[in-house]
């Protein structure tokens, strides 16, 4: 008999229209790392929320410790010992990190918070699993790195023994998750039983004792990771052969379109410069890629191109004109495209219709508003139906579906639809895969790159290091707001990138 | 200009009151813009009191009726609170425009039930009055010149016990982790739906204990027909130029209670009745600064990050 | 079983059944009212609210309170236009109240004092009230002021600068301003025969068919237009307008510039009717810029349905003058207007829920069919 800490036997939850979990089993043993594998919408996160009480499964049963538990709420799971980092941390900016450790458990007499004792306890934790934080800094001043020590610390400070990691290594340098390693490692030695939710194939090799293996809401099976290798798993995630580099010729660069001098744009966050004196030049035929881990100023260096924010020096060239000051609707009408960053915020009106926002960037055009003023509906519906079918966007409704309606990978389709449609001069494709499958990633890949063969200019931002590496034919990383070296994908290494990512380097 | 003193600190007293209100309101997560037709019911609350507990000249009749007051403004206020939390937080109605029927169903309730008790009393009688003249001089006590209406007092010990409990208790960091990150508050176990509760309800005792501090300045009768002339949105103004902190909050109230009580009393300074300016202009003085004020202060002020929106358990 | 189902996942459908759902739980939590004040009246009075007019007993006076009631309609219909237009850009146009006040202000300012001619008069009026639209419109774009607040101060601040500037048309005999018949004939609207329709009542003007070709004029802008599609866009996600190239704060003005002039052209429409004259001693704006937000979302946020909205309003408002006043008071119709709106902030929960319904239902027939088929699998197998 197996000593598991804690098992999901056979839970199958249902929403309308799919089943999210099919008849799925995980068992994690006491002391272990264990793995769990798979794609985005393969049924990690509604697992998840059922060991956590925030849905209750139609059919199967929790057991903690060899006895079935009933969980109702986080409180429940919590009073188990069970406790979360969350891929998007659940801490709020304008508090102390102390602060938020105790929230929900707050030491307190009569009600008045007592904080003395909870900050040894919190010093004691960080220095017995090398932990560093400040107690006393606002999360908002703080590094990632740092916040998700806090939240990894909250976990500890609850005294959890099975820990959970939602994709903690997203938002990381590569130094960083080595770090992150480590201390699950030690975790893991001091007898917690950690359950690590990835679809990383390399630090699941690295880091996991055994690797459970989930596909479009169904269990494919669990595996040692000493007897497996990558492609295995990575069969296992897909159901099918990855191709692992995106196929493309040499490129093969032209004339300049885009021509960047010593742009400072001002951060909204802080105090200090976003991006600080920025100069680079995209030409046509090349993919051009800015790496660097999250909040390195790459969002504002993108927003100063497009005109979103206004430079505070500098200049920016495009075909040849002086943009600096050229209002959003000239830069898109001269052959800029943006695929933004944030679907939700930039780059849909969720309440508009399918159709309505595929043709947010053209519908002053001629072809779709008269001269009166009044929008010819029917070239609109021509049109939506024309990229519907040839970029295969699904949806509920067709052209009238509304926005909100829509997968996540299906709105983000319709993004790239309209944006690589217009046929740009220069494409700013900003994570344009992030949180789609991996038939869909390599769908968009393709396209990029043929929107590079036509002849265009395409500047990359990504925070994946396979799509960089993968997909760019030369690499620029942003660190603090600097452009800190250039790198040739074809001779440069992972490890090298993760330095200057991390500003150990520069050139 | 003593009268001058007296009037600024008792509207600041009431902007105080409700901006307070306003405040934990929406460090809960809930913008109450609902606060001036809970003032009207609170007022109500205590006028009825007022109007209907024997009293005499005694000191246990007046801390009674005291008593009696500020328990029924409370009561009204906290009661009428309810269809705020209710509709915001269980139904996830929009807030601007449940806020908005409440102040209009504040008014038009407290006209119908003053009209309908003033007919059942005398049947000629169709005014939306209530008349108070002597159990008001249960708040007030003369130091030496000075009138001090017991309310002052009470919005100073709420003051304290807002910034106590907002930010050295438990229940105040729960509450405001709800207002700035709900699903993170959710995520340790905090139940946002209570904790949003709680926040509309204290907003309704303030607000219902602002409405009858609003009746008693100057005047002893209350026309309901009228409202509150715009205090509870003057109140969140003073909210948004205090920073949602009660002590800056508390400035805030100083400084707006002051251009409205010129209003009352620029007569009595010489130099102003010179200027000969229409009363009317005193009576914009306040929403003028207000928009003066909110011009400057807005574009950088830092609100509550989740106020606004209804939280929903599915959302992650 | 097909087109069943689609009317019922209609959004129009939905809207009109959720509209009448708010006006019958108003009725009846107005009906429970009347029951507490005194119970022996209140089917009465209620009949009274809702009958209005059609409790006269000659139909030549139905006809003319009929007008009257239209009359007081065309104002309601502009001030719900102005709140459903700013809605529909994200704006909540409460200061529709103080841009209706500052429409009359101007309107009978020069009808009386001036002497002008009703056009003049009317666009002078629809102009003040675009101009304090437009100040709403830049507090908010340029400097991030909350506009329910800035709408509130603009309110109180436009119902005093009206009184101000109304003092001197002050009729000495009592506190309104001069009737226009009296004093400023040249201002009155015209009525093109209307009147005539309506058993001579001379309120009814002109007013009426330009509120509802307002209407009309604000659903093809809204619905057909670049325009209606760039401020639609800006109100729904002011990111999105931006990163696009729309430009959002001109675009925010323009809506509250818009917005602020219908509710004036209605104040002005109104005062130059002569229906009613202006206290000049008010001391609160008008209740017709906030009936406006009532008969907007009564009327589901389309400006067709407005029209039907701002009537039924204007009904029940009149009818409450109908009561038996001496047991009950008028304000019973504003009761139950404001519990309307309450209960128009729940629209969206309504329609979730319906359509949950709806889906749990749909499941349950698959489920069911799905069953059916499988047993139907087995038989086969086994025969």
């Amino acid at each position: 008999m197996e000593n598991y800490a804690i098992e999901m036997l056979n839970i199958t939850k249902r929403f309308p229209g799919i089943i999210a979990n099919d008849n799925i089993t995980l068992q994690l043993k006491k002391g272990e790392i264990h793995a769990l594998l798979g794609e985005n919408g393969a049924g990690k996160s509604t697992l998840m929320s059922v060991l956590f009480g925030l849905y209750q499964p139609e059919e199967g049963v929790i057991k903690k410790d060899g006895e079935v538990v009933k969980i109702n709420d986080p409180n429940d799971a919590n009073r188990l010992g069970i406790g979360m980092v969350h891929q998007h941390f659940k801490l709020v900016e304008c508090f102390s990190v102390l602060d938020n450790i105790i929230l929900g458990v707050e030491p307190n007499t009569a009600g008045f918070l007592q904080k003395a004792e909870a900050k040894q306890k919190v010093l004691a934790l960080s220095d017995k699993y090398g932990l560093q934080v400040d107690p006393d800094a606002l999360i908002e001043d703080i590094t990632v790195g740092m916040q998700q020590r806090t939240e990894i610390l909250k976990m500890l400070y609850r005294d959890n023994e099975i820990l959970i990691f939602d994709e903690p290594t997203a938002v990381l340098t590569p130094q960083e998750i080595q770090e992150l390693m480590q201390i699950m490692k030690g975790l893991a030695k001091e007898g917690k039983s950690i359950l690590f939710i990835s679809h990383k194939l390399n630090e699941i090799m690295e880091v996991a004792d055994r690797c459970s293996v989930l596909r479009k809401g169904k269990y494919i099976g669990t595996v040692e990771i000493a007897n497996t290798t990558k492609e295995e798993l990575s069969r296992m995630m897909v159901g099918r052969d990855v191709e692992f580099v995106v196929a493309k010729d040499p490129a093969q660069p032209t004339d300049v379109v885009l021509n960047v001098e010593g742009m400072t744009v001002a951060s909204k966050m802080h105090h200090n410069n976003a991006v600080k004196n920025v100069s680079l030049q995209v030409r046509r035929g090349e993919i051009v890629c800015i790496a660097g881990i999250d909040g390195n100023g790459q969002t504002e260096f993108v927003y100063g191109i497009s005109g979103l924010e206004p430079l505070k020096a500098g200049k920016i060239e495009f075909l040849g004109q002086d943009i600096t000051k050229a209002p959003i609707r000239k830069r898109n009408v001269m052959g800029m495209s943006h695929i933004p960053e944030d679907r939700h915020k930039h780059g849909l009106v969720l309440d508009y219709t399918l159709e309505n926002n595929l043709v947010l960037q053209r519908y002053f055009e001629p072809e779709f508003t008269s001269k009166a003023g009044f929008l010819r509906k029917g070239n609109i519906r021509k049109y939506a139906e024309k990229l519907i079918d040839q970029y295969d966007v699904r949806s509920g409704q067709g052209p009238i579906t509304p926005a909100r309606a829509m997968s996540g990978g299906n709105q983000q389709k319709a993004i790239v639809a309209r944006e690589i449609d217009k046929n740009p001069e220069l494409l700013i494709a900003v994570q344009p895969t992030r949180g789609l499958d991996v038939g869909a990633i390599e769908y968009i890949h393709k396209q990029i790159v043929k929107h590079r063969d036509a002849g265009n200019a395409v500047l990359l931002v990504s925070l994946e290091l396979e799509e960089v590496m993968s997909l760019s034919d030369r690499i620029l990383v942003m660190y603090e707001g600097e452009i800190v070296g250039e790198l040739d994908p074809k001779t440069t290494t992972v490890e090298e990138l993760g330095l200057y990512m991390a500003g150990a380097k520069r050139q | 200009m003593l009268l001058l003193v007296q009037y600024t600190l008792v509207f600041a007293s009431v902007l105080l009151l409700v901006a307070l209100g306003g405040c934990i309101s929406e460090h809960s997560g809930v913008i109450n813009l609902a606060l001036e037709g809970i003032m009207v019911i609170g007022a109500l609350g205590g006028a009825l009191v007022m109007k209907f507990l024997p009293y005499t000249h005694g000191e246990s009749s007046q801390f009674l009726m005291f008593i009696c007051v500020l328990g029924a403004a409370v009561l009204f206020g906290v009661i009428y609170s309810t269809l705020l939390a209710f509709a915001c937080i269980n139904l996830k109605a929009d807030q601007t425009i449940v806020g908005t029927a409440l102040n209009m169903l504040g008014t038009a309730l407290a006209t119908v039930v003053v009209k309908s008790m003033n007919t059942a009393i005398s049947p000629d009688d169709h005014s939306s009055e209530i008349k108070y003249i002597d159990a008001k001089k249960a708040f007030l006590t003369n130091v030496g010149d000075f009138e001090l209406n017991w309310f002052m007092i009470v919005a100073v010990i709420m003051l304290v016990v807002a910034f106590v409990l907002l930010y050295k208790t438990k229940f105040g960091l729960r509450l405001r982790a709800c207002g700035e990150h709900p699903q993170a508050a959710a995520s340790v176990g905090i139940s946002v739906f209570k904790m949003r509760w709680a926040g509309v309800l204290l907003s309704g005792l303030l607000g219902g204990l602002g409405g009858i501090t609003y009746i008693t300045v100057g005047v002893s009768t209350w026309k309901f027909e009228n409202g509150v002339a715009g205090f509870g949105f003057l109140s969140l103004a003073v909210m948004i130029f205090g920073a949602w902190h009660p002590f800056k909050i508390a400035g805030a109230a100083l400084l707006f209670g002051l251009f409205r009580a010129l209003g009352n009393v620029y007569n009595g300074f010489d130099f102003l009745k010179a200027l000969n300016i229409p009363s009317a202009v005193y009576n914009m003085l306040p929403y003028i600064v207000s928009l003066i004020v909110l011009a400057f202060t807005s574009k950088k002020s830092r609100a509550p990050k989740a106020e606004g929106i209804p939280y929903d358990k599915g959302m992650r | 079983m097909k087109e069943k189902k689609s009317l019922l996942r209609n959004g129009g459908f939905q809207t009109f059944t959720t509209s009448i759902v708010c006006i019958i739980l108003g009725m009846i939590v107005g009906f429970l009212a009347l029951l507490i004040i005194e119970p022996s009246g209140a089917w009465g009075a209620i009949v009274a609210v809702i009958k209005n007019f059609f409790s006269y007993p000659s139909a030549a006076f139905r006809l003319q309170y009929f007008g009257s009631t239209l009359a007081k309609t065309a104002p309601l219909i502009f001030c719900s236009l102005s709140v459903l237009f700013a809605y529909k850009v994200g704006l909540f146009n409460i200061g529709a109240a103080g841009q209706y006040c500052l429409g009359i202000a101007l309107a009978l300012y020069l009808a009386i004092i001036v002497q002008l001619p009703w056009y003049i008069c009317l666009l002078a009026g629809i102009a003040a009230g675009a101009i304090s639209g437009a100040l709403c419109g830049i507090l908010k774009a340029f400097f991030n002021v909350n506009v329910v607040i800035s709408g509130i101060m603009l309110n109180w601040i436009s119902l005093y600068g009206t009184n101000l500037l109304l003092k001197p048309a002050m009729d000495p005999s009592g506190k309104d301003t001069f009737r226009l018949v009296n004093k400023a004939k040249q201002a009155l609207l015209p009525t093109l025969g209307l009147d005539k329709l309506f058993n001579k009542n001379q309120y009814v003007t002109i007013a009426i068919p330009l509120a509802i070709i307002a209407a009309v004029v604000i659903w093809i802008i809204l619905d057909k237009t670049k325009l209606g599609y760039e401020l639609k866009a800006t109100g729904n996600n002011l990111n999105a307008a931006k990163y696009c190239g729309m430009k959002e704060n001109r675009n925010i003005v323009l809506t509250m510039v818009i917005a602020g002039g219908l509710a004036a052209m209605g104040g002005a429409l109104y005062y130059l009717s002569d229906f009613e004259q202006w206290n000049v001693n008010a001391s609160a704006v008008p209740g017709m810029g906030f009936n406006g937000i009532a008969a907007a979302f009564l009327g589901g946020l389309n400006p067709i349905g407005s029209i039907f909205s701002s009537y039924f309003i204007t009904h029940i408002t009149v009818g409450g003058g109908n009561v038996d006043l001496s047991r009950y008071c008028a304000q019973i119709a504003d009761f139950i207007s404001s519990v309307i709106i309450y209960l128009c902030g729940f629209v969206l929960f309504f329609k979730t829920f319906m359509n949950k319904r709806l889906d749990k239902a749909e499941e349950k027939k698959i489920a069911r069919a799905r069953a059916a088929a499988e047993a139907e699998n087995k038989e086969g197998g086994n025969a």
